[in-house]
């Protein structure tokens, strides 16, 4: 993984400095709550519902085990023992003290690690595929492309002051795997005509009051252009993008109000006077930064049988909670961080630090976070399975859920959240009870669920096969179903089934779409497809139906 | 008269800003006003032996200045609200496309923090908002000593600097 150098270390010492100033000169009163809150959401710091909120970055979800040690550090030392892992695979602390704020970002920063832009209205952090690197389809490795962005927007001067929130994800493989559809920029790794790697650039996606795929508007460019074509794409967006309504703000609307094609002129003309300035990469410094990220030396083993023989439950987490490589003889393992009863991506220290150990053993000293709030040990000889599952089983991680409706993606809620209308984290444990035959879920198939607390849409429900969607209603929590929607390579926005239904229905909301779906699949047909197939109108029936 | 920090010291200010009355060292106009006197349709109001600056508001095209950028010797920005973003872009644009040498001026609501990205935008002048430590601000220009984007004034080009050491 990449490591810092003499300017990165110096640069995240500087920006602790910063923020321990601007913290102190809040304290003493000399900065207004007004002032204060640009520069510490800029710093990721949310004052929340009950604390400070500190969300920490952790780029395109690729962690070592140093660093996961030192995130179990944070969870003991500065709040209750656990962290909880987000849809955009960071890490945020929910109840840290703001004087001791300054003391974490220094800790942080002793394992190369920071809070930088994790919030505020600039470029946040790049995600990207949580199987990069390891996966059979790949054509390139996204993370030097995302480390090379993330160095790009890092207190980038011009871009710090955009018009609204800015996210940019960059998957390698034709399987999206990081919701690219729905960001501000989606990157998509391509070979070019004459096979040379660039990127199909998709503009203006986002979930939000205003649900959007991302349009392409540049088929491919290749890679040396990357930083000077961003670079325009953000210019054109910040001069033109909507400052007077918080709500329209995003780049999406910009692009839907210029339309695409004046929004792509706009685009080129501004790169035509850039791409060859001191924007462009050169093969040089990408192999440089590709060299971070080069794969391990692998062992040259088989594929073989791991389940022959062993009990049931190694076997279902085998089937569910494992996945193929592009090496022969390993697998990459998924930690479940979705316990029946555990609010979706919370972690304890000790899972931390056990995990840790774990990836140390076993895997690649690394752990990469997902953005459906789970983790991954990427590089699992199969011949070590069996211990891994014991050893995850030990920590609590090894749920043989991943892929089905108990894997929910689900934000903080009202439980955490000031901009929240309604809960999640009890809607999620509502659910985990009402389906808690497992047996059950396995013959549901692929089943993604996704709630958010309020229409930002942090659980990015309209993306999920369904969505739930918290608002308030005369004071009460009330909840709104989508069905049909997918964050896939197939991306599509989910259709809203009918009115809000109480909170104490939800569960059984589920339970009524899912019946229909098991009634009227045919052989292997998933709930997405049944619902693509046939529409939403069957569902509706029965979940509305006078007599339910 | 109004205090500015400009080249790194807290000085006076010796330009009138429009509204203002009008400054025997220098008058600030609007770009309209700016252009229409460029033009010959209004007359200058700066008195004799007098510069012409101008001030840009967050939806102007500082593309216009281009024909003048040798000439002017006072480029304003404004701010109106301290999240504005839009000068980031006209100032960067000023110094690195239109080659515009003279004084370049964040106003408006320009708070102690956000002088060190403004500077890196090509920004030498800086009148701050009212209560804005001017002694502090001028100390922020040296907050960070590295970092990462080629923008004007960078020798370094430093997603590059795997090359250069």
């Amino acid at each position: 993984m990449y490591r810092y150098d003499t300017l990165d270390h110096t640069l995240v010492a500087e920006r602790v400095a910063q923020f321990r100033d601007q913290t102190q000169r809040f304290l003493a009163g000399q900065l207004s709550e007004d002032e204060f809150k640009p520069l510490r959401l800029r710093n990721g710091l949310y004052i929340q519902t009950h604390a400070p909120m500190l969300r920490v970055a952790v780029p395109y979800g690729l962690l070592s085990t140093r660093q996961v040690r030192m995130l179990a550090h944070l969870a003991r030392k500065y709040d209750r023992g656990y962290g909880h892992f987000t849809t955009r695979q960071n890490i945020q602390y929910n109840w840290p003290k703001l004087e001791e704020v300054p003391d974490m970002l220094a800790d942080l920063a002793t394992v190369e690690m920071h809070a930088i832009q994790t919030s505020g209205n600039c470029i946040r952090n790049t995600t990207a595929d949580h199987f990069a690197g390891i996966a059979p389809d790949e054509i390139d490795d996204p993370r030097p492309y995302c480390e090379i962005i993330r160095q790009w927007s890092t207190l980038h001067p011009e871009f710090n002051y955009l018009p609204r929130k800015f996210k940019i994800a960059v998957t390698g493989s034709p399987a999206d795997r990081a919701a690219s559809q729905v960001h501000d920029i989606g990157l998509h790794l391509r070979r070019g005509p004459d096979g040379q790697i660039g990127f199909e650039v998709l503009v203006g996606g986002g979930l939000g009051r205003t649900p959007i795929i991302g349009k392409v508007i540049r088929d491919f460019l290749p890679r040396e252009h990357l930083l000077s074509y961003l670079e325009a794409v953000l210019r054109v967006y910040n001069r033109a993008g909507r400052r007077d309504n918080i709500y329209k703000a995003r780049i999406k609307i910009l692009v839907k109000a210029m339309g695409e094609e004046a929004f792509r002129a706009a685009v080129e003309q501004e790169w035509a006077l850039i791409r060859d300035t001191a924007l462009l990469l050169d093969v040089v410094e990408i192999d440089r930064m590709r060299k971070y990220f080069r794969p391990l030396p692998y062992e040259k083993l088989p594929d073989i049988d791991v389940t022959a023989g062993r009990e049931a439950a190694f076997v279902a987490w085998y089937r569910h909670n494992t996945r193929v490589h592009k090496v022969s003889g390993y697998r990459a393992v998924m930690v479940s961080l979705k316990t029946p009863g555990i609010a979706p991506g919370d972690m304890t220290a000790e899972q931390m630090d056990g995990l840790a150990d774990l990836a140390d053993r076993i895997s690649s000293g690394e752990v990469r976070s997902t953005h459906d709030q789970n983790l991954v040990l990427g590089e699992v000889r199969q011949q070590d399975l069996y211990e891994t599952w014991q050893r995850l089983t030990a920590l609590g991680l090894a749920t043989a859920n991943i892929g089905t409706l108990a894997d929910m993606i689900c934000c903080p809620g009202l439980d955490f959240c000031s901009l929240a209308n309604a809960s999640s984290i009890s809607i999620a444990h509502q659910i985990t009870e009402r389906f808690s035959d497992i047996d059950y879920l396995y013959d549901l198939g692929p089943l993604e669920i996704k709630m958010s607390g309020c229409m930002n849409a942090c659980g990015h429900h309209h993306v999920g096969h369904i969505g739930i969607l918290g608002v308030d209603k005369h004071g009460e929590e009330w909840y709104q179903i989508t069905i049909g929607g997918s964050a896939s390579g197939d991306s599509s926005l989910g259709e809203v089934i009918g009115p809000s239904v109480a909170k104490l229905e939800v569960a059984n909301t589920l339970a009524a779409l899912l019946d229909v779906y098991v009634s009227i699949r045919e052989e292997d047909e998933t709930f997405l497809q049944v619902v693509r197939r046939v529409g939403v109108t069957p569902f509706r029936e029965r979940v509305y139906a006078p007599n339910r | 008269m109004r205090q500015i920090v400009k080249h790194r010291q807290c000085q006076a200010d010796a330009w009138s800003m429009p509204g203002e009355a009008a400054a025997a060292a220098g008058v600030v106009v609007s770009l309209a006003d700016y252009l229409a006197v460029q033009a010959g349709t209004l007359a200058s109001p700066a008195p004799a032996g007098a510069a012409l600056g101008v001030q840009l508001e967050p939806a102007d095209d500082e593309a216009q200045l281009l024909p003048f950028a040798a000439q002017l010797q006072l480029v304003v920005v404004n701010f109106p609200k301290s999240a504005e973003g839009r000068g980031y872009t006209q100032g960067r644009m000023l110094r690195e496309r239109y080659g515009y040498c003279g004084e370049l001026r964040a106003a408006g609501a320009v708070l102690l923090d956000q002088v060190f990205l403004l500077a890196r935008c090509g920004f030498d002048a800086f009148d701050m908002a009212p209560g804005e430590n001017l002694t502090l601000a001028a100390a922020e220009l040296d907050r960070f000593s590295v970092a990462y984007q080629t923008v004007v004034g960078t020798v370094v080009q430093p997603h590059r600097r795997g090359q250069v050491g």
